[in-house]
Order: structure tokens, then C-alpha cells, then sequence
């Protein structure tokens, strides 16, 4: 079975780019009135015992459960692989490295959101927040941006398969 | 860290709306369910699920495609954009509505730091979207493929909270040793 949402395929690769514009602009304005920070929630509540911004990031995860349940039972063809666990076990929804093993993904998430939070926390922000504070006018929050964007190249270039082969050669992949 | 608690907002913007912008639990909330419109949307265009919305992935895509019209690469992007007229637009999106709500409620202020800061923030930008792709999404598109029922994304977060707590030990360290 092929995914298939509610637009054709011709008019869903027209959409992409607009739709996507105004979800952006929706969640820029819902960010810079909110502070809304995934890492920044997980701070607050351990430093601080806040929970303001933690409770944000949970309701992420729950307004996504909900959202991808009802729309399947209304349109399933558009959500195949909900729910993932059932259906295709512990392997992840792609987006990491392809074609690995189940152990290489965990190792890839371990390693991957160790570090992410700990940069994050040192930094004041996940990149949504930074994105934000760009926005808000703080070049700090420019050069974190800046920083990202050329870490994409050099990822999807170089260091994507440089990981890979050292997984595989460690033997996990 | 708490700016949006402490906001001095002039009467005449306050609204009810905005009250409900100002609290995380509603925002959490619509963008979890926004995601899922996405995907009932877009679906049809391209892979992956769960990929309604991403700062790593979504600006790896554009970043990626300009790239590659610009200097001929064929660098990776998400199926998806791949396949559309133009990449996901989210983060540009993301930039401007910031922008816009900003100036509207007064509160852009330029902060500068020293060059010291600007280099660090570089390098942290730079490894954060390394680690982050490897992981497969920032925390957002975690949070999505948890609701998605994927087990890796649940682990992934878990490590997130691991280096939170790592990142608050060192940041603790750091602030006694200069005193």
C-alpha cells in the first residue's frame, strides 16, 4: 500500500512548500509568544521543579498521538504505519541513517540525544527556541542557526557515512 | 529563561488569544495536532511519517536543496521535499511568524555577545544538527514519532533528558569556577 493523503500527488507537491510556509508562521508566532523550548522544559523542571514549559513539550506528544489516531480512523491511507510499534516492531520511522540495524538505531539515538541535550542545555535552547530568538533579534541565536545550516552539509556529505562505517565496523550495523 | 510569564504587554494587544499563545500546554498541543494535518495533507508527496514538523530535518532540507541547485551536489533530503517544487518551508516560516509577533508585541531587541560566543554558538549549532540527524529529528519530531508509537524516538528522548542533566552539572561546574 502507498501512502496517500488527502491531495493527489500532483497537487501534494505543489502544497508542500506553501502549507508548510503557514504552519511555520503559526508555530513562529505560537513560539515567540510561548518560549516554547523542548530541552529548555527538561531544564526548568530539574533545575527549577518548573513545569510550565515541560507540560508543553508532553502535550507535543499527546496532541500528535491523538492527532495521528482520529485522522487514521477518518483517512488510514495516509497514516500506514500507525501505530509503528505494532506493525513494524522496534525498527524506527526512518530519517536516521538507512538500511541499519534495530542496535545501530538505539546506539545512533543514545548518542545522538545525549549529545543534543547537553549542547541545548549549555546553549539556552533547542533549535526551535533558537530559531525564535533569532527572530527576537539575538545574533548568538543567529550564529547557533548559521551553525546549523552548515552542519547539514558536513553531515549529509561527510560525517553521515563516516558514522555508519564506524558502526560497522564495531559490528552493530 | 521565563521572559513570556514576566511579558509587560500594552492593553491594547491583550486578548484572549494571545493569552492561550502565551501558554505551552495549548501551543504543545496544536502543534502535536498540526503535525498530524501535515501528514493528512502532504502524505502524498513523499515520506517520511511522522514528519509534520522538524527545526534539524526540515532545515536540513532546505539548506540541502538550495545547495544543490546552487552548486550542482546531489545531497539527501527527505523524500517529500525531493519530490516537491520547492523543500518543506517550515523553518523560514518559523523565522518570519517570529519576527512578525515580535515587532507586533514590541519585544525585538538586538542582543549582541562577544566574537568568543558567536564561534561557540557556531560550533554548537554545528554538532547539535550532526547529533540530531544522526538521532533522526530534533526533540520535536521525537515527540512526534513517539506519538507515532515508534520505541527508538522514546529512547532518543530519554538520552535527551540524560544530556540535560549532563549539560546542568557542567553548566553548574562552569558557573563555580568563575566564581
Amino acid at each position: 500500500m502507498v501512502l496517500a493523503g488527502i491531495l493527489s500527488k500532483e497537487t501534494a507537491v505543489i502544497a508542500v512548500p506553501v502549507v508548510t510556509l503557514i504552519l511555520g508562521l503559526l508555530i513562529g508566532w505560537l513560539g515567540q509568544r510561548s518560549g516554547f523550548c523542548s530541552i529548555g522544559g527538561f531544564r526548568d523542571f530539574f533545575m527549577l521543579k518548573h513545569t510550565r514549559l515541560l507540560y508543553g513539550y508532553l502535550a507535543l506528544i499527546i496532541g500528535a498521538f491523538a492527532g495521528y489516531l482520529i485522522f487514521k480512523i477518518v483517512f488510514p491511507s495516509a497514516f500506514e504505519g500507525f501505530f509503528w510499534l505494532m506493525g513494524k516492531g522496534l525498527m524506527p520511522v526512518p530519517g536516521a541513517p538507512a538500511n541499519l540495524t534495530v542496535t545501530a538505531y538505539i546506539v545512533l539515538a543514545l548518542i545522538g540525544g545525549i549529545a543534543v541535550g547537553l549542547i541545548g542545555v549549555l546553549l539556552g535552547g533547542c533549535p526551535l527556541r533558537q530559531v525564535v530568538m533569532t527572530a527576537e533579534g539575538n545574533v548568538k541565536s543567529l550564529c547557533f542557526v548559521i551553525g546549523m545550516c552548515a552542519g547539514s552539509v558536513i553531515y549529509t556529505m561527510w560525517v553521515s557515512g563516516w558514522g555508519v562505517a564506524l558502526l560497522k565496523a564495531a559490528g552493530i550495523a | 529563561m521565563h521572559m513570556a510569564e514576566i511579558k509587560n504587554i500594552p492593553d491594547e494587544k491583550k486578548s484572549g488569544l494571545d493569552a492561550l499563545a502565551r501558554n505551552p500546554l495549548w501551543v504543545g498541543l496544536a502543534i502535536g495536532i498540526l503535525a498530524a494535518v501535515i501528514q493528512l495533507l502532504l502524505i502524498s508527496a513523499g515520506g517520511p511519517e511522522a514528519y509534520g514538523f522538524c527545526v534539524a530535518c526540515h532545515t536540513r532540507d532546505v539548506v540541502n536543496i538550495a545547495v544543490n541547485d546552487i552548486a550542482g551536489t546531489k545531497l539527501a533530503v527527505a523524500p517529500l521535499s525531493q519530490n516537491a517544487i520547492l523543500p518543506v518551508l517550515t523553518v523560514i516560516g518559523v523565522l518570519i511568524g517570529a519576527w512578525v509577533s515580535a515587532r507586533y508585541y514590541e519585544e525585538f531587541r538586538t542582543k549582541t555577545g562577544s566574537a568568543a560566543s558567536y564561534l561557540w554558538y557556531l560550533l554548537g549549532g554545528l554538532l547539535f544538527m550532526i547529533f540530531a540527524l544522526f538521532m533522526g529529528g530534533c526533540p520535536y519530531r521525537m515527540g512526534l514519532r513517539i506519538g507515532y508509537g515508534d520505541v527508538v524516538a522514546f529512547i532518543g528522548v530519554i538520552a535527551i533528558v540524560i544530556g540535560v542533566l549532563i549539560g546542568i552539572q557542567v553548566a553548574t561546574k562552569l558557573a563555580e569556577r568563575e566564581g
